[in-house]
């Protein structure tokens, strides 16, 4: 029975473990990227704020699904240089991910920009403070901290999101699960998978309260 | 040559003209109280003379460098030694709500390197201390009142060591009791012979702490004077009307 419960488990941490694997990557490279975007969007170069703007409308009017489905069987069909866009699966939905997820994180970005008052660029600016400066000491802890609560609602989706891997055949926490239930006609394993993902959406709560007390500045 | 000097002033948003010909001097040492009813264009012409409004016309000049000659601004370099002449106070204090009140102070003169760290931490010391709030120094703005944080907001102004210092309305925010506390602190820079543009509703403060009484309507200045005359023997019917709508 022992035995049983081992060759069920295991295979499940082992896809845990590619699901932790793509969020980590998906999270540390879109934040960047989605924030380079806000910039981008708010660039006073007229066509690198339009090109920005229809990327995000793009990204964030698509399903993920189709995304993914295109990076990993699209890509490769495209003609003359379609065999050259043949990706490890894996690292095709970790390019999906990260270009969706930058969309969104684009989007917080720009609303925690929004809610600085102006007040704090002019009193920057009578001080004798420099752009950079005032972008980076005065502007960016204070948008970092309006877009917490927003960033780890969109973390605990990205989480989630990471059983559409299944739709892309990489073997991951869902589809071992799903494994498992078919093989031994019960769905036990659905409910394991099910904890496994409270367990990390449970770690990644408890993390952003912390950063979120960490940073109310009274 | 006065420390200030501003001549023909004119400033339009649109085909809204805020302020039409203003010509003002300040002199070094001097207090100046700005008042007039609202949208006559204290704030506009105050915040112009800080470079946080472009003007359309006219001249500015600081100390005897011009910030702008005759609707001509100065080189970008030029205008950052010239406004860091000045120091800005403001209505809603804009405070860094990120930083403490040590850090608030600091943050300005530690990154342009004005001074040694020490020197610094040393005229933060004594600014607290002077302003009454050397316990608060480890506070974030959030957990001071409104009068407080105004306190903080003049003491950011003077680590800069500024020439001359402008406060924008600095007591309209807050609650009638505690405009004594912030009210106490500029006379008491007055008495340092700190030179000030005040912007104010604060009569009181106009008639005893300035030495001069600029009153403003429609974009222009109607009439300035010393106090004393201005408030017993006002000469202008507009400014008349003002007062007697104001002074109870």
């Amino acid at each position: 029975m022992a035995d049983y419960w081992q060759t069920m488990i295991l295979p499940m941490l082992e896809g845990a473990k590619m699901t932790v694997l793509l969020f980590i990557i998906a999270i540390l490279v879109s934040i960047p990227l989605g924030f380079l975007l806000t910039l981008a969007v708010k660039s006073r170069i007229k066509p690198l704020s339009w090109l920005a703007n229809t990327y995000i409308y793009v990204m964030r009017g698509t399903p993920l699904l189709l995304q993914l489905l295109l990076i990993c069987f699209g890509l490769p069909m495209v003609p003359v240089i379609g065999e050259y866009l043949v990706l490890d699966r894996f690292v095709a939905a970790c390019l999906g991910f990260i270009l969706n997820y930058a969309a969104y994180f684009a989007e917080i970005f720009r609303g925690g920009l929004l809610a600085i008052d102006k007040g704090q660029y002019e009193a920057a600016q009578v001080l004798g403070l420099s752009k950079w400066q005032t972008t980076t000491r005065i502007i960016l802890p204070q948008m970092f901290r309006v877009a917490l609560p927003a960033l780890s609602n969109e973390s605990v989706t990205l989480i989630k999101d990471t059983a559409l891997l299944y739709a892309v055949a990489v073997p991951e926490l869902l589809h071992f699960a799903q494994t498992a239930v078919n093989r031994d006609f019960t769905i036990v394993p659905f409910f394991i998978a099910g904890a496994i993902y409270l367990v990390m959406t449970l770690v990644l709560t408890v993390f952003f309260k912390w950063l979120e007390k960490r940073f109310k500045f009274e | 040559m006065a420390l200030l000097e501003v001549s023909n002033l004119k400033k339009s948003f649109g085909k809204l003209e805020v302020l039409k010909t203003i010509t003002l001097n300040v002199e070094k040492n001097d207090v100046v109280a700005v008042i007039g009813p609202s949208g006559s264009g204290k704030s506009t012409m105050l915040r112009s003379l800080i470079h946080l409004e472009e003007i359309n016309g006219g001249s500015i000049c600081v100390d005897g460098d011009y910030l702008v000659q005759n609707g001509a601004y100065a080189k970008q370099q030029d205008i950052k030694k010239i406004t860091a002449k000045m120091g800005m106070v403001f209505q809603h204090f804009n405070l860094f709500p990120h930083l403490t009140v040590q850090q608030n102070l600091e943050i300005a003169p530690g990154l342009l390197k004005t001074e040694s760290s020490d020197a610094i931490k040393k005229r933060c010391q004594d600014l607290l201390q002077k302003i009454g709030l050397a316990d608060k120094a480890q506070a974030y703005p959030a957990n001071l009142s409104g009068g407080q944080k105004q306190r903080v907001a003049i003491a950011r102004a003077l680590m800069m060591n500024p020439q001359i210092l402008l406060f924008d309305e600095p007591t309209s925010a807050l609650d009638p009791e505690l405009t004594g506390e912030v009210l106490k602190v500029m006379k008491d820079l007055a008495e340092d012979q700190m030179t000030m543009i005040v912007v104010t509703h604060e009569m009181g403060f106009a008639r005893e702490v300035a030495n001069k009484v600029v009153f403003m309507d429609g974009g222009d200045i109607i009439e300035a004077n010393h106090p004393e005359a201005f408030f017993t023997n006002p000469q202008h019917e507009r400014t008349k009307a003002f007062l007697q709508r104001n002074l109870k």
